[in-house]
Parts: structure tokens; sequence; C-alpha cells
């Protein structure tokens, strides 16, 4: 249809406004209210115009257009009513552009600008009120015009749930919570709301004062924090080499919303403690050196050591949060200048369940859909995975969803914030997992929920399942889980009975020496329930680092190539010989990380090239790992800041960070995102690529890395899943691999049609195991591990970013309410945490989220952190850790000062 | 605890926090329960202590700001214990005029508290209004639905007294 406007004529479509139709061919009206995020609420009435017709001035921001509409927008008339409308709102607040950080940018501002507005013709009333308690954001009530955006945006799309408006009338305003301080809120510092107020009400505390925005320059990347792998955009200050505040994209995955971390964590790059020189160990001293006397060193040391007792006792790791071209530079370097296999990562102690169970069942070994679709699903299934903390992102999609009318189910030990939107919450005991997904699976089959015809046509072997999941009544499981009979009936029949069920599972599941059975039988549930394939369902693992997917992808693992293709197939050997023009490729697998290790005290393993990976703080049973990090003869480590395990290490090299050179990670739906060049690295530091092609050349082998980019083309001349995904491709939005071509447009679901990769999906036999280390008399409680909101990994990058620290400064122990009366420990006293490995002394935290009997505590702070205490016991199949239960004792040690805590749903004390 | 709650009527705020959750459970699933539920709660509490309000965010699932929010907007809800009389000044032109000041002014000299304020032993609330439509009975000030016109400051003691009296004596009060 055809609509003018200011006597033109333009084409609209059906549902448009006149808004939209006047936004598109860049005709200017002031909207102070309306957001495409937050919609039509009609409350400012600036966006008035004529239309011939109708009676008085129309609001456009929720006019539907009519065909052969006659719209007015320049006017005298409605000028002056624009006019009145945007001086009534200056009148009612206090702006003076002057100092105000938002001036350039501000949409009032704008509005005055283009109505001619230079002062308001009322007396305004300046308060001064401003909140800024808060760790991150600065609220000037004076600069508030009650849009209502900020609040919408909390509520309904990152659904935090602070702000509200209060009072009524003259007084009415935006307050957190119950009009608290932002910072004693509930509010979880994720920023959305800062970046939708249209005016200077909310401001970024860090970047005020650091500059006018257009004097920054854009550059849009991927966090490098959670496995969300959410796109922002880094506003950096060229001159200083720094950035200076973060914004959310408008693109998928996070379509602009971002969590602390992303949006507030990125001094780290900037900080005086990165590593800027290589580093020679001396005299047990760390001395500066150059880039050729160190790799000369590192040289020396492969050629005689190697040379003496053949490849196998060199051993690599690269790192789930490193690039891809990185980790493919690692493993390359390690298979084709080394020839062997000992290449691996960090996933190896967080999903490698997760990509053996799933490649066992499915042929793939990533999650089957994206993350886009949690709001079009109808059942949410939670476990292990405490994602308001862990993916805060994907937790805003899957609130949102629930708001919309999905139904969730949570099950996980812990009641985990994300229990508080659940319609059911389902608390199982640590470690059980196997058992109760068995006992859901019987009661589904028993009541005819299961899809016959999927099982039937889909499957290899459905009629195995029906016969050894009878070992499993609800009763039993029942038992050794710990829900109630009449919970789990209850949740068998909401899995049985829904149209789309999407399973979302994280390291709940995995980091169990029953890792893999767990992901085994997850995806037997899904097979029986035939919810695989299609859009809203699938089986999703969270991926937690930023490239862990990408690590995995590119082959920084003892058993595949990148692209998943066995290193022991003849075949493949000559294929990517030929390409790599190198001979001699090792045909055996190489040792995964904790063989690894555990081969430096045999003599083994002498050579360890670390990137990224900070092993001692990261690795269960942390003395134990010292001891066999200090049998190695030599260690090279790769990072960007010292940490535990740099102290060990008789090399290290500084690395470059997410925002100094290019290159790709893969996020946890499969999407390779691109990474952009923002600043200059501090003093010498070098990308990973450049190191081990510098290697390659000494050690005689061209790698070809000359650039991230010609990294990933050379990855790409072999690739398969992959082969289609260029940079130029990736220039504004990812690709989801398979993408096998330059045409392909990538895969959002896996397995459509129930067709696996794998030819059929395959059920697997699993039985109940009980955890590795029970607790008993001497060791009383269950301790589990996990992340926290405001800190990533072992810290190094948010303990080193500003504010963070502020927030979270220390580790807290979790207990419970009951076991810490029992105790006499109250939040805030000093405890001594005791298992048969070692020992902590940490605050405690007695929080409703812990159950009787279990405590919880994370591996972030270097000063008291869980793998001191955790458990070196093993996945049979995959070698992952147990980090989620082993046995230990509490002791109170001193008195402290309690800590307020107002209810479980939150992140903090 | 280092400081028992108690309500007006002499029972254990815990006790009360139980009845509010049989409340909110016998009315949670009904649309729009929040306004009713605040309403149950403040006839139960006699105010909205902060307890309540968390209770109700919690077990309703509404955002803490969004009761805050409905608390704030109508003046029905207190945010502070309310005593047992809730003692209304007329503050309108005429009653201003007849010197509705003195009396306030009286009001809190002999009941030791402010405006808005509450006696410790939870039995009057002090409390402003605007024009009661009674200017001809100006200066008026209402305890609960007791209307009292024209006032004057020196018998503002004996008016009190009358609602003291009423009281059972102090040992009988609390269970
Ligand atoms: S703070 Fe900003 S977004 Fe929120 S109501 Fe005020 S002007 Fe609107
Ligand atoms: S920062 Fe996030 S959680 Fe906090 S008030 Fe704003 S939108 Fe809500
Ligand atoms: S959710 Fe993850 S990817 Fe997104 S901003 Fe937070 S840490 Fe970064
Ligand atoms: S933008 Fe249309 S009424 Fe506010
Ligand atoms: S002014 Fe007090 S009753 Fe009217």
């Amino acid at each position: 249809m055809k609509i003018t406007i200011n006597n033109n004529i333009f084409e609209a479509q059906e549902n448009d406004t006149v808004l939209d139709v006047a936004r598109r061919n860049d005709i200017y009206i002031p909207t102070l209210c309306y957001h495409v995020k937050t919609g039509q609420t009609a409350k400012c009435r600036a966006c008035v115009v004529d239309v011939e017709g109708m009676r008085g001035m129309q609001t456009s921001c929720n006019l539907k257009v009519r065909d052969g509409m006659n719209v007015h927008t320049d006017t005298k008339e409605v000028q002056e009513a624009q006019k009145m409308v945007v001086d009534l709102m200056l009148a009612s607040g206090y702006h003076n552009c002057l100092a105000c950080e938002r001036s350039g940018t501000c949409e009032l501002q704008d509005a005055c600008y283009h109505l001619g507005i230079e002062k308001s013709t009322y007396k305004d009333a300046p308060t001064g009120r401003k909140d800024e308690s808060s760790e991150f954001i600065v609220i000037d009530f004076d600069k508030c015009i009650k849009c209502g955006r900020c609040v919408n945006i909390c509520n309904n799309r990152v659904v935090n749930e602070v702000l509200g408006f209060g009072y009524r009338g003259k007084e009415t305003e935006i307050m957190c919570d119950d009009d608290v301080a932002m910072g004693l809120s509930t509010c979880v510092q994720c920023g959305e709301c800062v970046q939708i107020c249209p005016t200077g009400a909310l401001t970024d505390k860090k970047s005020r004062g650091k500059g006018r925005d257009a004097q920054f320059e854009k550059v849009d990347t991927t966090c490098p924090y959670c496995g969300t792998g959410c796109q922002l955009t880094l506003h950096v200050d060229k001159a200083k080499n720094k950035v200076v505040r973060v914004t959310g994209r408008d693109e998928w995955p996070n379509n602009g919303m971002l969590c602390v971390k992303g949006r507030y964590g990125f001094e780290f790059h900037a900080s005086p403690k990165r590593l800027q020189y290589p580093l020679i160990k001396k005299n047990g001293k760390h001395e500066q050196a150059t880039w050729d006397e160190a790799l000369d060193l590192i040289t020396e040391k492969i050629k005689t050591t190697v040379g003496k007792y053949g490849p196998d006792v060199f051993s690599a790791l690269g790192s789930g949060r490193i690039t891809n071209e990185n980790n493919y530079a690692i493993q390359k370097f390690t298979r084709a200048v080394v020839k062997t296999n000992n290449i691996d990562h960090c996933a190896r102690t967080c999903h490698a369940p997760t990509v053996a169970g799933l490649a066992h069942a499915f042929g793939s070994g990533a999650a089957t859909n994206s993350v886009d679709e949690i709001l079009e699903t109808d059942l949410i299934f939670v476990i292990g995975s405490n994602m308001t903390e862990a993916h805060p992102v994907v937790s805003y999609y899957v609130k949102q969803a629930v708001k919309n009318g999905s139904r969730m189910i949570v099950c996980d030990p812990r009641r985990v914030d994300i229990a508080h939107w659940a319609n059911l919450y389902v608390p199982l005991k640590v470690g059980t997992d196997v058992p109760f997904l068995n006992g859901l699976i019987n009661e589904i089959i028993q009541n005819n929920w299961h899809n016959e015809a999927f099982m039937k046509n889909n499957t290899e072997n459905p009629e195995d399942l029906k016969e050894w999941i009878k070992e499993y009544p609800v009763e039993k499981a029942s038992e050794i889980c710990g829900v109630p009979v009449e919970q789990m009936k209850q949740v068998a029949k909401l899995l049985g009975t829904a149209e789309k069920v999407s399973v979302i599972y994280c390291l709940g599941i995995t980091e169990h020496t029953t890792g893999t059975d767990n992901v085994k039988t997850i995806a037997n549930l899904q097979m029986v329930l035939g919810h695989l394939g299609k859009r809203g369902c699938g089986v999703n693992p969270l991926r937690g680092q930023n490239n862990v997917q990408g690590a995995c992808d590119m082959g920084a693992l003892p058993n595949v190539y990148h692209n998943y293709i066995s290193v022991k197939d003849e075949k493949t050997k000559e294929k990517i010989e030929k390409h790599w023009g190198v001979s001699g490729l090792s045909l055996k697998e190489g040792y995964k990380l904790p063989t690894m290790l555990h081969k430096a005290t045999t003599g083994d393993t002498k050579i360890l090239f670390c990137v990224g990976d900070n092993t001692v703080q990261t690795e269960p049973n942390m003395a134990k790992t010292i001891q066999e990090v200090k049998a190695l003869e030599f260690l090279v480590v790769i990072d960007i800041f010292e940490n535990a395990t740099t102290d060990f290490a008789d090399v290290i090299l500084p690395d470059v960070c997410f925002n100094e050179d290019f290159g790709t990670y893969s996020n946890l739906d499969r999407r390779v995102h691109l990474l952009r060049k923002a600043v200059n690295p501090p003093g010498e530091a070098k990308p990973t690529w450049w190191i081990m092609n510098e290697l390659g050349k000494r050690l005689g082998v061209d790698l070809k890395f000359t650039s991230a980019e010609a990294t990933w083309e050379d990855m790409r001349a072999t690739g398969t899943i992959m082969g289609g995904i260029t940079y130029e491709r990736i220039q504004h939005k990812g690709l989801q691999w398979p993408c096998p071509t330059v045409t392909h447009p990538g895969t959002p679901i896996l397995h459509t049609n129930g067709k696996f990769t794998r030819g059929k999906g395959l059920f697997s036999h699993t039985q109940y195991r009980s955890q590795a280390e029970m607790p008993d008399k001497e060791y009383p409680f269950v301790l589990s591990t996990g992340r926290r909101l405001w800190h990533y990994h072992t810290g190094t990058q948010t303990r080193n970013s500003i504010g963070l620290e502020n927030i979270f400064p220390e580790e807290l122990l979790e207990i419970s309410p009951v076991d810490a009366a029992r105790m006499h420990i109250k939040s805030g006293d000093m405890v001594k945490a005791t298992s048969r490995r070692g020992e902590i002394t940490v605050k405690a935290w007695v929080t409703e989220r812990s159950p009787e009997g279990v405590v919880w505590c994370t591996f972030h702070f270097r000063e008291a952190h869980a793998n001191i205490l955790t458990n070196d016991a093993y996945d049979n199949v995959t070698e992952t850790p147990e980090y989620k239960a082993c046995a230990i004792r509490i002791e109170k040690v001193s008195e402290g000062v309690e800590t307020v805590s107002r209810g479980f749903r939150q992140a903090r004390p | 605890m280092s400081k028992p709650l108690k309500c007006a009527c002499g029972s254990d705020e815990k006790e009360l926090l139980v009845r509010l959750e049989e409340i909110i459970h016998s009315m949670k699933d009904k649309p729009g329960a929040l306004i009713p539920v605040l309403q149950a709660a403040q006839s139960l509490f006699g105010y909205l202590p902060e307890e309540a309000i968390l209770k109700v965010s919690e077990m309703l699932r509404e955002p803490l700001s969004k009761v805050y929010g409905v608390i704030t907007f109508y003046s029905f809800f207190s945010l502070k214990p309310r005593g047992k009389y809730l003692i209304r000044v007329c503050l309108g032109t005429a009653c201003y005029v007849q010197g509705a000041n003195e009396i306030i002014t009286a009001l809190k000299t002999q009941l030791g508290i402010e405006i808005g304020e509450t006696t410790k032993d939870k039995l009057f609330t002090l409390d402003v209004g605007r024009c009661f439509g009674a200017c001809g009975l100006a200066p008026v000030m209402m305890v609960n639905d007791d209307v009292h016109s024209w006032v004057k400051s020196s018998q503002i003691g004996k008016i009190l007294k009358t609602y003291e009296r009423k009281q059972p004596k102090k040992e009988e009060a609390t269970v």
C-alpha cells in the first residue's frame, strides 16, 4: 500500500506504523518512549503527527498505516505540539547537557535539536538526586523522563525483574526492588537498562568523563567470556589504546543483551599486570628475554629431548579461551612438527563427556539446536545448569520463554536461581542423574508417552532399551535419587505429554565419574520422546568457555584432527600430510590431559606446552597437579597473565588477548563468530599462531601461519564442516556449522527429519554408579563446585578488570541453613574446609541454595579455590574429573561479620 | 534474634508470616491475586512489613519492584506499623484557619511522635488529611471512624484517655 508523508508518496507494509514508514525514509519524528524492543506504550506523545481526516494529533509510534493515508509531520501545528511535549519533559526534570554523559547520543537532546528548543520555557527544578551506589551504573533521577523503557526491558527482556515504577503522580519514580539503592538491590548489573535509556538518566559509571562517544572508534567483536558468544561493540579510545565502553550488538545470539562480565569486564586487556615480554627461568627466577632467545631455547629443548626419547614425550594443551586459529596452530604444530597426537585442552575438564556421549548416540558431539529456538519451545528441561550465573544471556531467553508461557522443569541438587522461574523444581541428590533419568524414561514408556514411530524408524536399537529400562521402575529410581515418586511421575508426565521439549544441561551432568553415561542417558531420553531434529527441541549442552566448542572443532584433541576426523584413519593421514606438506603423522591416539600429567611423574612426559590453560588451578587435587608439573623437564606457558601455572614454567611467552588480533570463536550453538583487532598488544606480546610458525621454521616445517586469516584458510582447505566459513562471510553475523561450502547457509538444527549424522540414533545402556568419594563419618559433606556470575575461570580476566572484584572480592563457601545452624556457623564466619587432598580457609555464606549436606564453592580465587580439595577421580571414557562431588569436612575457625541476605534469588549475599 | 517483632495484636510476627503463607497459597492461582493478597497481608499485620512484602513477591512470583510499586501507588497500603487508632487531623483550609496546627502540636507532644509515626504501645498513629467535608465543624479530627469536631488543643488529653481506657490491661494483652 502507499501512504503520503509531507506530500511525498511512500511504500508501506500491512503492519507498519506511520513511524516505521517515516523512519525507513529518513523523516525524523521525535520518539521518547517508543523503542522496537520495548514496544508502543504511547506515553510521551512526542511523536504526534497530523493525519488528514482524523481529529486531533495522533501518536505515530502506534498508529497503523492505512492505504492512502495522508500524514504531516512538518506543519507548524505538529511542530508546536511536539515542541510542547518536549518542553514539558525538559521542565519536569533537569536537563543541563553540558556535563551529561549522553550529550551527543541522547534522544531527548536530539528531539530538542530537531525542534529548535534551546531551553525550557518553564522553570526546571533540579533535585540533584543520584544513585551511585552500584558498581557500574549511575542513576540520575533529574534526567529520567519516565518513559518506562528500562522497566520494561529489565522485566521482559533480560527478565532480571529489578526495576519498577514506584509511588504515584508527580512522585512517580523508577526504583530497584522495594526502592532500595541499586547497589543493595538484586540488580545483576547487566547494563541492559543503560543501553536502552534515551537520556542520561542511566549511564555507565566506567566511561563517565572518559570522552564523548563520537571520538571513539567502534569495533564489532565477540565477547571473551562464556560460550554464549555474545556480539558486542567495543568503543575504543585509539590514542590511549584502550577500550572505554562496551555495548551489546543487535545480532544473534544475544540481540543486544549482555551480562555484567561481557559489558563491564573489559579492562584486563590494558592491565599493567599483562605479560609483555618472553621470560626465561634462570636460577629459579623469571628473567626477561628476547623472542629469539626464548624460541631458540624451546627449539633446542624439543630437538634434543624428542630426538632422544621420541615424539610422545611432548604434550601440548590448547584452550577453550583462545581463538580457533590459535588452537589450530598448536594442534598442527604438535602433529606436523613434533609428530605426536598428544594434544588436548580444557574441554577435557568440562564437556568432553558431551562430545563423546553425543557423538556416540547421534554422530555429532555438539548442541543440536540454536539459542533463539528456546523461545519457541513448549517445555524447557534444565538439568545441572546454573545458567543465570554461568550463561546469563541464555538464561534471559529461558526466562523470556517462561514469561511467554513455556513451562520449565529445573533439576539440580542446588536450588540454583533459575529455579525461581520454574514450574517445577526437582532437587535430586548429587550424582544420581542416571537413575533419575532412567526412572523417567521407564515411566514414559510405561505410560505410552514415548514416540514409538521415532524410536522405530530413527533409532537402531529401541527394543534393547525397552528391555533394560525395566530395571529402573520409578520407585527404585526415586530411592536412589531422593526425588519423591509422585514428583518423578509428574516430571515424566510433563515430559511425555509436551509438544516440544528442549533439554538444556551443563557441567552438573558432565563433571562426574559417570559424565559420559549421564550425557548418553539424556540422549536416550530425547530419542525416546522424539524431540530431535525439530525447531525448539533437542539436546543443548551449554558449552562453558568462549571457544571451547571451537577448540574441539579445531582438533585440539588427542583422537581427532580438526573437523573431527579420526587420527587413526590412514586415508585422512595421507590427505592431511599432503596438504600440510609433511610426512610421518602419527596414527596413534594421543594422551588425554590427565594422562599427560600423570606421565610426567613416570618420566614419560617431559615437555609440556600450555596455552591459556592455568592447569595448576583448574585440575582437581592441586597438590598432585603441582607434583606432576614439577616433574616435567620443560614447561612452556603461553598466556596473558602470570598465574598459578606460570610459577612453574621454564619459559613464559606473552600472548595477545581477544581484542589485539583477528580470529574466530565458535559458540555453544556452533556459531562461528569473528573477532577484530581493536587495540595494539602490550609490549612484545604475540599471537600463538605466530609463535608456532616461528618454532615450525626453526624445526624445519613451514606451517604457513602468516596471519590469523591465513591460519584459518589453512584449516579450511582440509575442512569439511567449516569449509564454507570465510572471514568475509562472517563480518556481521556468525555462521553455524556444518557449513561445507561457501554458498551453504549454515545449519541451525542438526539431525533434521530424524536423520542422525551417524545414520540412526543409538541407545546406550546406562547403569547407576555412585560417585567416587562418598561422604562418611570423617568427611561428612559433599562438596560441589561451579561458577559465579561475577567471575570467570581462574579470575585472571575478571579480577584484573575494575569493579567485578569489588562486587565479589573473595570466595564464599555456600552452606545450607540447617547445617549452618547445627554447626553454629553464620554468614561471614571463617571456616576451614578439608578433604583428603588439602584444605582451604574460606568465608561461609549460609544460603538456601545449598541443600543439607552439600556445600559449594568455585575455583575463581587463587587464594582459596575448590581444586585444592576436589577429587582426581575420572570419567571412565573421557577422563573428565569429578568436580561436582567429593567428600569434605568443615570446621568453624572464627567469627565474622554477618552479611545480609534477602532471599535466595541472588548472585551474592 | 535480637529484637522480637511484635505486631499490634501481640502475636509473634513469625506466626503471622506462616498465616500469610497459607493465605497466599489459597489465593495464588487466581489471576490478579496481587492486590487482594496485599490487602489480606495488611489486615493481618496492620501494615506491610518487609518480610511480608518479600514473601508475597517470592510466592506470587511477582518482581519485588512490581509489588512495591503497587503498595506505594495506593495510599491504602502502609509501610509503617499502624496503631490501633488512626488519628487524622484535617489540614484543609477551614480547619487550618481554625487552628488545626495547634491540635497537631498538642498531639505530637502528648503522644511523643511525629506525623506518620506510631506510639510504642502501637495504640495511636498520627496522620493528617485534606478537607473531610465537614468544614462547618472545623477544626476536625478523626480517630478511626469517630469524628471529633470543634476540637481545642486543651481537649486532646481527654480524648486520648477515652481510647486508652478502652484497652484491656497490659498483662492480659500479651498471651
Ligand atoms: S531511567 Fe531512562 S529508560 Fe528508565 S524511565 Fe527514566 S528515562 Fe526512561
Ligand atoms: S542492570 Fe540489568 S538487572 Fe540491573 S536494573 Fe538494569 S536491566 Fe535490570
Ligand atoms: S553471557 Fe557470556 S558471552 Fe554473553 S556477555 Fe556474558 S559472558 Fe559474554
Ligand atoms: S514515542 Fe510515541 S508516544 Fe512516546
Ligand atoms: S477543611 Fe477540615 S473538614 Fe474541610
